[in-house]
């Protein structure tokens, strides 16, 4: 890594990091230019700022600006002291609650909940008050003692977490002992939390000082800005309208405490290797494209001119088989004549994603058509731009994707089409859900885990159907459970009570309950095992001749699609490689992509 | 110690694992139990596949975590070349993992995200071989990558996982376990987070490695079909218990329980689509 690299790129860390470095600056070098001894007295008294007392005088003529330096010393050494003690015992305490469970953990749960609770500036009154020496080093100690229990308990909540992932079984397997463990898998991805722990610890102590100095329950003999704040105020500061005595020290506390704030920003792209990446990114660019780094590798590979892989052989095979994708036209065939009349008309669309190493054409030139009830269904694999057509469609695309071209026509029974790319924001909300509605791959993960069913159905029904009583609004979301193969009074379960398939078929309910005309099936089924998957499909199948609804099923699964769907769609590399009737990709794939596809199946087993 | 193709190498016998469930409502008394493997007892040959096939939550996982010895079994024993093992920390273990590896479901969870790619197969290495010099472990990894056809290896090596794309993570999986040079890989659904070209590409990868380091492989899945071409035998799970076993073959072509019968039914079938 560059050292230039190390220069946050953000302005608010930047202002942050600027405060901060500043006022060790202050600390460190202050004293050196400052002329007088923060304690000697002198016979200007209460002056204010000049030239001779840059900041002015106390009413006994110390140098306020001597008092400030050393201040900012003394105040900035307890909010570190502070901080990397209370720190390392939250570590401590956290992390071996955490991963090592058991009495261990029991143990430190209950002291860590009790230090929690107790109040901490009483505690500290009463302690400061009691211990013997009232030396600076004492109350950095009392106020470290009533600092950490907060930060413990997070890391022993994420450590809990992190112990199950897969990383750490991984490394487990591999033989790493359980301290390598904590200490190369656990904290390092611990950081962003105890770092911005540690900023606010420090802020914490600063301020704790302060304002046990302030009651004059810190160490008096010692300048801090605390104690300069309590000498300001006894000393009657408001009183004389003495304002350079308690404004800088009041000040300082609050400025710093904000560039530690700021820094916390910053924190998290140090940390994580997979946020240093897009840097080059405006600011506002950057979040949509670290959710699509990881999915969108493998198109980059093929679309991106990559010189140094020339010579390798399997990075060449690759290559020459995407190059041989590309070039071969696509086959496009005339759809077979369904009874319905087009519902969806999706026509040349293409979609950009402008990242930090150039453009990824994530949907090239697609045109598509839906008639009323049929399946269409949509494959390719991860980076095929299949999720960027359907999030299109259904207008949930995010930054940074754009669409550069092409138009969605839908049509209304008896109306022209409209295009649903123009849709205001009030159009869209009466289109997506009662027109068309969206069921995502996990439903697991889609379906809010502290709502109950009914909620979830109810916050669909009050939104669009306004004028639907209580009692008719829950009768329709039972309706809708038994529909899917549920028992209605399940109704009232949470998510965490279903298994996976009913979760999955629960989404298919509220995705169905204002009887849309199409639904969009994002994977629906490849989180599930083949059982289930079964289950969930005969469901769909069951509905789509109940209701009629039209679907656009994408999965990466051609067999699946082969049996369910009426007609079937594959794209490679954001392109439409294959649009024909179902029997006709079965028994005549033209393709080379298509037929690698159906091959790869054949050899994993599948009937063909 | 066994060297020849088909010689049993780790063998279960009785396995059986009990995880505490639900919450302690009784403060008194044993705290209920969930079963998750009933009895399971295979044999792993060295240069041969046994598929252990089942829905999520028929306790396959289960199996080749006690294989691995990241769970403890409650009873049963397992044993390497005919030695029973006993071991889930210090020395004895990281020994036992030298021989015994495993490779994750999910290429995009099973690789520590702040770690470049030289940091975790160094650490493999480094593990079971400790006499390496950290030149001869870079020299070792680059190795390592293109016996997993990550060429250019290092075009690799520096690299962060998120760089990489699901398949080439996988690789990085297996050249992780085979870092400690094993005789056994306990592949835990390898393939099923990848696309469909790319599994096949895995599958062909393990059966290479299989054929030329003469591994024994424990291949879990819940695709019965897929163990058609990579299996020499199956054993088909449910709820904990084996409902059948033998050929892989056999199993596919003329299923017996009616376990099996349904989860080969399951599968997609274009011959299903109605003709409308």
């Amino acid at each position: 890594m560059k050292i230039t690299s190390l220069w946050p790129k953000s302005g608010k860390v930047r202002a942050g990091l600027i405060i901060v470095i500043f006022f060790i600056a202050l600390a460190l070098f202050g004293p050196l230019i400052a002329h007088y001894s923060p304690e000697a007295t002198g016979s200007d008294v209460l002056s204010p700022p000049t030239l001779k007392h840059w900041l002015g005088t106390t009413q006994t003529g110390e140098d306020i600006f001597s008092q400030f330096v050393n201040g900012a010393r003394l105040s900035m050494l307890v909010g570190l002291f502070v901080a990397v003690f209370s720190n390392i015992f939250a570590v401590v305490v956290g992390m071996i609650g955490g991963y090592f469970r058991g009495v261990t953990d029991a143990g430190m749960y209950i002291i860590t909940s009790v230090f929690l609770i107790i109040p901490g500036l009483p505690l500290l009154i009463v302690l400061t008050a009691y211990i013997p020496s009232r030396g600076l080093l004492s109350i950095a100690i009392v106020i470290a003692v009533t600092s950490w229990a907060g930060t413990a308990r997070v890391l022993r909540a994420q450590t809990l977490s992190l112990r199950k992932r897969d990383f750490v079984e991984a490394a487990r397997a591999t033989g790493e002992s359980r301290w390598r463990i904590i200490f190369a898998e656990i904290i390092p991805s611990e950081v962003p939390l105890i770092a911005s722990g540690f900023l606010f610890m420090v802020i914490g102590g600063i301020l704790a000082e302060a304002g046990l100095s302030f009651l004059g329950l810190g160490s008096l003999t010692t300048v801090s800005w605390g104690s300069m704040l309590y000498f300001a105020e006894s000393g009657q500061a408001f009183l004389y309208g003495a304002w350079w005595w308690f404004v800088p020290p009041g000040l300082a506390i609050a400025v710093i405490g904000a560039g530690l704030a700021l820094i916390n920003f910053g924190i998290d792209e140090y940390a994580d290797p997979r946020l240093r990446t897009g840097r080059k990114l405006k600011k506002s660019d950057r979040r949509g494209t670290r959710a699509l780094e990881g999915g969108m590798t493998s198109l980059r590979t093929s679309l991106a001119d990559e010189p140094e892989a020339v010579g390798d052989p399997t990075i060449d095979a690759r290559a020459a088989l995407n190059d041989e994708y590309e070039r071969a036209a696509a086959v496009i065939r005339p759809p077979r004549r369904l009874p319905g009349e087009t519902i969806l008309d999706i026509r040349h669309v293409r979609v950009d994603y402008p990242t930090a190493h150039g453009t990824v054409h994530g949907v090239r030139d697609v045109s598509l058509v839906l008639r009323r009830g049929e399946i269409l269904g949509l494959a390719g694999e991860s980076g095929s731009g299949k999720s960027t057509l359907t999030n299109t469609v259904a207008r949930l695309l995010r930054a940074p994707a754009q669409v550069i071209g092409g138009e969605v026509l839908y049509s209304r029974p008896g109306q022209l089409p409209v295009d649903v790319l123009k849709f205001s924001a009030e159009e869209l909300r009466r289109f997506r859900w009662a027109e068309l509605s969206v069921v995502f791959q996990s439903a697991m993960n889609a379906l809010n885990p502290v709502i109950s069913i009914w909620g979830q159905f109810d916050d669909v029904l009050r939104v669009h159907r306004p004028s639907m009583k209580k009692s008719e609004r829950l009768a329709l979301a039972k309706d809708m459970l038994v529909r899917v193969g549920i028992d209605g009074d399940r109704v009232h379960s949470y998510p965490h009570e279903l298994s996976g398939g009913m979760k999955q078929r629960v989404a298919i309910a509220i995705a169905l309950v204002l009887n849309p005309d199409i639904i969009i099936m994002d994977e629906p089924t490849t989180a599930l095992d083949l059982l289930v998957q079964r289950e969930v499909i005969e469901q769909i199948m069951k509905l789509r001749d109940d209701f009629g609804f039209a679907v656009v099923f994408t999965t990466h699964d051609l067999a699946l699609l082969l049996e369910i769907s009426d007609s079937i769609a594959v794209m490679q590399a954001g392109r439409l490689v294959e649009y024909g009737p179902a029997e006709a990709i079965q028994t005549e794939a033209a393709h080379p992509y298509t037929r690698a596809l159906l091959d790869s199946l054949a050899e994993l087993g599948a009937r063909l | 110690m066994n060297n020849g193709v088909g010689d049993v190498i780790l063998e279960a016998r009785n396995l059986t694992k009990e995880f505490p469930s639900g919450s302690r409502r009784r403060r008194f008394g044993p705290r209920p139990t969930f079963r998750a493997v009933d009895n399971v007892s295979l044999s792993l040959r060295l240069g041969e596949v046994v598929s252990l096939v089942g829905q999520s939550g028929s306790g396959k996982s289960t199996v080749a975590r006690l294989l691995a010895q990241l769970y403890k079994q409650t009873s049963g024993q397992i044993l390497l070349d005919g030695e029973e093992i006993a071991a889930t920390s210090g020395r004895a273990f990281i020994d036992y993992c030298g021989s015994v590896q495993m490779i994750l479901q999910d290429p995009f969870a099973s690789l520590n995200p702040l770690h470049k790619i030289s940091y975790i197969l160094g650490r493999a290495l480094k593990i079971h071989s400790p006499e390496l010099r950290s030149a001869e472990i870079r020299e070792h990894s680059l190795a390592l990558l293109q016996r997993v056809n990550l060429r250019p290896a290092d075009r690799y090596i520096d690299r962060f996982p998120h760089e990489l794309s699901g398949g080439e993570r996988q690789r990085i999986s297996f050249a992780r376990a085979l870092a400690a040079n094993p005789r056994i890989l306990l592949a835990d659904e390898p393939v099923s987070m990848l696309d469909v070209t790319i599994r096949k590409e895995m599958l062909d990868l393990l059966n290479v490695l299989r054929v030329e380091e003469n591994l024994a492989v424990l291949y879990v899945t819940h695709d019965l079909a897929s163990t058609w071409s990579y299996s020499d035998e199956t054993l088909v799970m449910y709820e904990g218990s084996v409902v059948e076993r033998g050929n892989s073959k056999d199993i596919i072509d003329a299923p017996q329980h009616e376990y099996t019968k349904r989860l080969l039914a399951a599968a997609p079938d274009p011959a299903r689509r109605r003709t409308r």
